[in-house]
């Protein structure tokens, strides 16, 4: 934040290698010429061109047309209708809200769930290895086959769901997912079998990064287990929760395979999302146009999001984060 | 104001050509077969794959012709025919369900108008050519149709004291009432999926309006008109009674634990479906022949002092539509599906129900249920396309997503009308 590059432009420190073919026909090797440098960029940026950038701008161009895909380019101008509509649209506000409930059970939720077991398993007991790769192994699961096995599972009359229920001795007659107020959460409770397991992982992972003489120091400094937690473990993970959140929120923003299979988005949108809405408008009704300003929605929501996330709170882990030495500005 | 939207047009239309571009490559390949006639259809199981792949072979003995018969799952088909049809290359000969799709189809210039080209064409019931009859010029060949009607389960009609099928709907709300009270799931209905609950306001719009009614409204695009709102007000009176089987919100139609499964396994009185049933029923709960001779058939019944007769009937079926750029050899061919002979192979094998205008001499020894949808068929005054075939797939897509709430009293009938309406008016 000291160093806002409007105020105060930092002038580079070194010449980037090759502004002129003089100079860098001079470097000595290890430092590649203009030309090595764009036949090495180049295929990457040809293919980041044509199959990133080609279809956002396309799909942003269509976005101002009334187009059913049909029949070469659209011709039907109408501005930002679509998108006038789309604010409008009862369904896409719930996909908005939707969104939101899920985020916001995520990061209440299913993050700390998987950050208890993390620090659960970073014990040592017997098993753990065991354990460890039990709770990683449904986020191994594709999408769509968590979806199909939970549709079984859930199944009206014959799931195993209820069968477990009644094996237990309680007759439930829960609609699982028929029930219009309940489906989202099943959708969730869904989500989070699915991927409190990777996120688990990472949090292992960020713990063990962690040095034992930190303990072993505020141990000998007579420190709590409590003080250990939220003064050593909790700031040194911080890296590790940031970008689990910022995962687990664009996860959610861009949630279909699951859904679309599980519910289809039912019933009557009760567990639709963004996504689904989107397939829905372009695939079945043919309305490319409405289709592809949903699409630029979604982009945009997760562009702008991703952006000021990266900007404001992932800033210090970008820049070298915690083994990089002294960050370079903006550091407390 | 004009310039950087210039300038922002000519970098979008470079992408939209590079992207098209793209997708005319990788479609190219597909259809760019060397074969003289590239056919795609959708039936890509046994027995019919390999019936259809012989009849092919046969004809291509016969004629010199070379083919490439790629049988495709009906979803993945319309996906390759949703990128193909953008790209402009469609194969030759190819499944069509007619109406709205096939009409954009023809608006885009992508089909070939079949009117007065098929030397066979008085083979074929005329009934069956509506779907994919659009401006009074023919776009496809039907080689299979039938009517949605109830199929309704004999013993358990019996059980709960109903003596003959409701002709009235009265009579109808009399007998989920009765079934009801019998401790019986009246209907079985696949809500997760829209399209089953459609054909009921569909059914009961017809019976209020009218066929004439229904093109009227289609043609203005406004269905406004009394008899709309009053359709979908009797289905969310009837969706009061409770008549579905429990969970049928988000219940599948073809799944072990889905409408077609409910009726195999004779756990629901009835439901309102096309000639497809009795397979669908047998082949979802697992039980071979299904209900067997306990599966009856009725058609919808008519509404008090609407418009509509009984005898019009919700309808549709598969047909093949012809690539703009298919060799004219190609309606010989056709015409060979059409023989008697093959048309006997088809209903023998793949169970369809026959679009010949003489049905007894395709199958002598039609099963009951085949015969009920014939003679349905045989004495139809009219017939309606399903809304979601028939009108383009925006306003198909509305109807069928509007039903659904309305059953389940999310929207009510004047939301829909309003839903329907908005739709057609974005369409114009």
């Amino acid at each position: 934040m000291s160093a806002a590059p409007t105020t105060s432009p930092v002038p580079p420190v070194e010449r980037p290698a090759g502004r002129d073919g003089k100079a860098s026909r001079r470097r000595p090797a290890g430092r590649p010429g203009a030309g090595t440098l764009a036949a090495f960029i180049a295929p990457g940026l040809v293919l980041f061109l044509l199959f990133v950038l080609a279809p956002i701008i396309f799909a942003a161009y269509v976005g101002f047309f009334r187009w059913n895909g049909l029949g070469g380019p659209p011709t039907d101008f109408i501005g930002f209708e679509n998108f006038a509509n789309l604010i409008k649209d009862s369904v896409f506000l719930g996909d908005l809200w939707r969104v939101g409930l899920i985020i916001a059970m995520s990061l209440v939720i299913q993050l700390p769930l998987a950050f208890g077991l993390a620090m659960l398993l970073h014990q040592r007991f017997p098993g753990r290895t065991i354990f460890r790769l039990l709770f990683f192994v449904p986020y191994v699961l594709a999408e769509a086959v968590t979806g199909v096995l939970f549709r079984l599972i859930f199944s009206e009359r014959r799931g195993f769901a209820d069968s477990l229920l009644a094996s237990l001795g309680v007759e439930s007659d829960i609609g699982w997912l028929s029930d219009r107020s309940l489906v989202l959460f099943v959708v969730f409770g869904i989500l989070t079998w699915k991927f409190f397991g990777f996120y688990m992982i990472l949090y292992l992972a960020g713990r063990q990064n962690i040095p034992e003489e930190l303990y072993e120091a505020a141990a000998i400094d007579g420190a709590t287990n409590r003080q250990m937690f939220s003064r050593i473990t909790l700031p040194l993970m911080g890296p590790t929760l940031r970008i689990t959140i910022f995962l687990s929120i664009i996860g959610a923003v861009q949630l279909f395979d699951l859904v679309f299979v599980l519910t289809g988005g039912g019933p009557f949108h009760a567990s639709e999302t963004m996504a689904i809405t989107m397939y829905e408008q372009g695939f079945q009704r043919n309305q490319i146009g409405y289709a592809s300003a949903l699409s630029i929605a979604m982009f945009l929501i997760s562009f702008v999001f991703a952006l000021f996330y990266q900007r404001y709170v992932l800033k210090r882990d970008l820049q070298g984060g915690l083994t990089g030495g002294g960050s370079n500005g903006g550091d407390r | 104001m004009s310039k950087p939207l210039n300038g922002f047009r000519a970098l979008a239309a470079a992408g939209a050509a590079v992207t098209l571009a793209a997708t005319a490559a990788a479609c190219g390949e597909d259809s760019g077969s060397d074969a003289d006639i590239v056919w795609w259809h959708i039936q890509n199981q046994d027995p019919m794959m390999s019936t259809w792949q012989a009849m092919a072979d046969e004809w291509a003995e016969e004629s010199d012709l070379t083919f490439d018969v790629q049988p495709i799952e009906n979803e993945a088909f319309k996906e390759r025919m949703g990128t193909s049809t953008q790209s402009g290359e469609v194969p030759d000969l190819f499944q069509t369900w007619g109406g709205g799709v096939l009409a954009e189809q023809v608006e885009a210039g992508l089909v070939q108008d079949l009117t007065g080209k098929l030397d066979c064409i008085d083979k074929i019931n005329p009934i069956a050519l509506e779907p994919y009859t659009i401006d009074d010029k023919l776009y496809g060949m039907p080689f299979d149709a039938g009517v949605v009607g109830f199929w309704y389960n004999k013993d358990l009609f019996a059980e709960a004291g109903i003596e003959q099928p409701p002709a009235t709907w009265t009579e109808f709300l009399d007998a989920v009432q009765a079934l009801k009270d019998a401790g019986i799931a009246p209907i079985a209905l696949a809500g997760g999926e829209q399209w089953p609950g459609h054909y009921y306001w569909t059914y009961l719009a017809m019976r209020l309006a009218g066929l004439d009614g229904m093109s009227a409204a289609a043609e203005a695009g406004d269905f406004s008109d009394e008899a709309f709102v009053q359709a979908g007000d009797m289905l969310a009176e009837l969706a009061e009674m409770e008549p579905f089987q429990e969970g049928f919100e988000s219940a599948a139609y073809g799944e072990a634990d889905g409408q077609a499964a409910h009726m195999g396994e004779g756990l629901t009185a009835m439901e309102l479906m096309g000639q497809w049933a009795p397979v669908t029923q047998a082949d979802a709960s697992g039980i071979e022949g299904g209900l067997g001779d306990a599966l009856g058939f009725f058609p919808f019944p008519e509404v008090e002092g609407g418009a509509g007769a009984p005898t019009e009937y919700l309808g549709g079926g598969n047909g093949f539509a012809v690539g703009s750029d298919a060799p004219e050899e190609i309606f010989d061919f056709m015409c060979y599906l059409m023989e008697d002979e093959n048309q006997t192979r088809a209903v023998t094998d793949g169970g369809f129900t026959t679009v010949s205008a003489t049905p007894e001499v395709i199958a002598p020894e039609m099963d009951a249920n085949t015969q009920a949808v014939v003679d349905a068929m045989a004495t139809a005054t009219g017939t309606q396309l399903y809304l979601d075939q028939a009108y383009p797939p925006a306003i198909g897509g509305v109807i069928n997503e509007a039903t659904e709430g309305v059953i389940l009293g999310q929207i009510s009938s004047e939301d829909m009308v309003a839903m329907i309406n908005e739709a057609w008016a974005a369409e114009q």
